[in-house]
C-alpha cells in the first residue's frame, strides 16, 4: 500500500473507525507492526483527555494525539488543524513519497461525519482524499452494540471495509449471524475478520438469520460520556481490582469502556475494559521516545452513562481512600 | 488446584494482576479485604479471610456463608444475598451528605 505521489497530489487519508473497545488499536499496531500500510503519519483521536492508545502504536513514523475531544463533533477544529498542518510541511518537504495518514478515531465518533467535515474544508477538500474508511466490530459485542447504539450502525455504515475483531472463542452460529447483520446494514463494503490484527476467515453462511436491529432509544437517551478519575491515595491496584470489579459488576451494561495505566508493585499496567469483560492487565514498557504524550499515570477513563466525576471521585474516597 | 477444595478453579482473574511477588500477593490480599467490606457494608454483608483458606468467605446478617474464588463471584453472591446490586455509585452506598 505504498502510494507513489498521486497525479493531483492529494494525500490519501484512512480512516479507522469502530465502537467503544472494538480493537482499533490493536487492530493497527499489527499493521503498523508488519508495514501494510507503508509510512504512516498516526493521528490518534481520543474523546477523553487522558491518551492511552499510542502507547500500543509506536511502530508509526510520526504519531499525534488530539485527546480530549471526538473528532467528528467536539475535537473537529483541531483534527482539521492538524490535517492542514500536516498538508504544509508535506508541500514543504518535497517528499516524493507520500506515505499516507492514518486516522485512528475515537470509539465515539462517526467517520461519516468526519468525512463530510473534511469535505467541506476548503483547504482539505483539495489536499486530502480520504482513501478509506476502516470500521471494526466486536464479534462478541458487535450485535449487541448494534441493537442499542445507533452510533455503532453508522459508524458500520460508513465503512468501506469492515473487520469483525476477536472471533476466536466466539460460536460460528454467532458470528455467521453477525456478519449477516453487517451485510445487511452495508451489503458494500469488503467484511474480514481479525484476530489480534491476523486475518481469519469469517463462516459462510447465507441461510444464517440477521439479527433484528430495532429502533434504538440511544439518540433520546443520555450520551455516552468519558469520565476521568484520578486515583488518589495509597491503595493503588488492590483499590482499583476491588472498586472497579464491584462498579463494572453492577453497572457494566452503562460503562462500555475503562482505560488508564495504574502502577503497581510490579510496574505500570495497562487497564483495559468493555463493558463487564477486562483484559488481564498488561505491564507496559518504559516510555518510547516520540510515541507522544505519555498518558497520566493513576488516572482511569471511565466512558458511559449514568454517571458524574464528582460521584466516581466521592466513591472513590468513601470506599477506597477511606 | 487443590485437590481438597478445588481451588482454584480458574487461571488467575483480572485483579490479581501486580501482584507477582509472594510479598505483594500477601499485602494486595489485606487491602483488598478492607475495601471489599467498606463496599459490602452499607449492604449489611460481610467479608472474611483467614489467610489459609483461598478466596473470601463472604457472609449475610442471617449467618449464610458463601466460600467465592474471586472478586466477580464475590459481587455476584453478594448481589444475590443483598437481593440488588453492590454499586459503588448507588444512593444506598454513597447517601447524599
Amino acid at each position: 500500500m505504498r502510494d507513489a505521489r498521486r497525479a493531483d497530489g492529494r494525500l490519501p487519508l484512512t480512516i479507522i473507525g469502530g465502537f467503544l473497545g472494538a480493537g482499533k488499536s490493536t487492530w493497527l499496531r499489527h499493521q503498523l507492526h508488519e508495514r501494510h500500510l507503508g509510512p504512516v503519519h498516526l493521528i490518534v483521536n481520543e474523546a477523553a483527555e487522558t491518551p492511552v492508545d499510542n502507547l500500543l502504536l509506536g511502530k508509526a513514523e510520526r504519531v499525534e494525539v488530539l485527546a480530549g475531544g471526538c473528532a467528528c463533533c467536539a475535537g473537529r477544529a483541531s483534527l482539521v488543524a492538524a490535517l492542514r498542518r500536516i498538508c504544509a510541511e508535506h508541500d514543504a518537504s518535497g517528499a516524493s513519497e507520500t506515505g499516507r495518514i492514518v486516522l485512528e478515531t475515537s470509539g465515539l465518533a462517526d467517520p461519516g461525519a468526519i468525512a463530510a467535515a473534511l469535505a467541506q474544508d476548503p483547504i482539505l477538500a483539495r489536499r486530502l482524499v480520504v482513501a478509506g474508511v476502516i470500521v471494526l466490530v466486536d464479534a462478541l459485542h458487535g450485535a449487541a452494540q448494534l441493537a442499542e447504539e445507533e452510533l455503532s450502525r453508522r459508524q458500520v455504515e460508513a465503512a468501506e471495509r469492515i473487520i469483525v475483531t476477536k472471533p476466536r472463542g466466539v460460536p460460528s452460529e454467532a458470528l455467521a449471524r453477525l456478519t449477516r447483520t453487517l451485510r445487511r446494514l452495508n451489503p458494500a463494503a469488503a467484511l474480514e475478520a481479525a484476530e489480534l490484527g491476523v486475518p481469519e476467515c469469517l463462516p459462510v453462511d447465507d441461510e444464517a438469520e440477521p439479527y433484528d436491529l430495532p429502533e434504538t432509544a440511544s439518540m433520546s437517551a443520555e450520551p455516552i460520556r468519558p469520565h476521568r478519575l484520578r486515583l488518589a491515595g495509597e491503595a493503588g491496584w488492590a483499590g482499583v481490582s476491588v472498586w472497579l470489579s464491584a462498579l463494572l459488576a453492577a453497572r457494566g451494561d452503562d460503562i462500555v469502556r475503562v482505560k488508564g495505566v495504574v502502577t503497581s508493585p510490579d510496574g505500570r499496567l495497562l487497564l483495559q475494559s468493555v463493558r463487564r469483560i477486562v483484559q488481564a492487565p498488561e505491564i507496559l514498557p518504559a516510555p518510547e521516545k516520540d510515541a507522544g504524550p505519555a498518558p497520566e499515570d493513576d488516572v482511569i477513563v471511565l466512558i458511559g452513562r449514568g454517571m458524574d466525576e464528582e460521584r466516581l471521585a466521592r466513591s472513590w474516597r468513601t470506599f477506597v481512600t477511606g | 488446584m487443590c485437590s481438597a477444595c478445588g481451588f482454584p478453579a480458574l487461571p488467575g482473574h483480572w485483579t490479581d494482576a501486580g501482584a507477582q511477588r509472594p510479598g505483594s500477593r500477601v499485602r494486595l490480599r489485606f487491602i483488598r479485604l478492607v475495601i471489599v467490606n467498606r463496599l459490602l457494608l452499607p449492604y449489611r454483608l460481610s467479608a472474611y479471610d483467614d489467610g489459609v483458606t483461598p478466596g473470601l468467605q463472604l457472609m449475610a446478617p442471617d449467618g449464610e456463608r458463601v466460600l467465592v474464588a474471586d472478586l466477580d463471584t464475590l459481587w455476584k453472591e453478594a448481589a444475590r444475598l443483598a437481593g440488588t446490586p453492590i454499586d459503588p455509585l448507588s444512593p444506598r452506598a454513597l447517601p447524599d451528605a
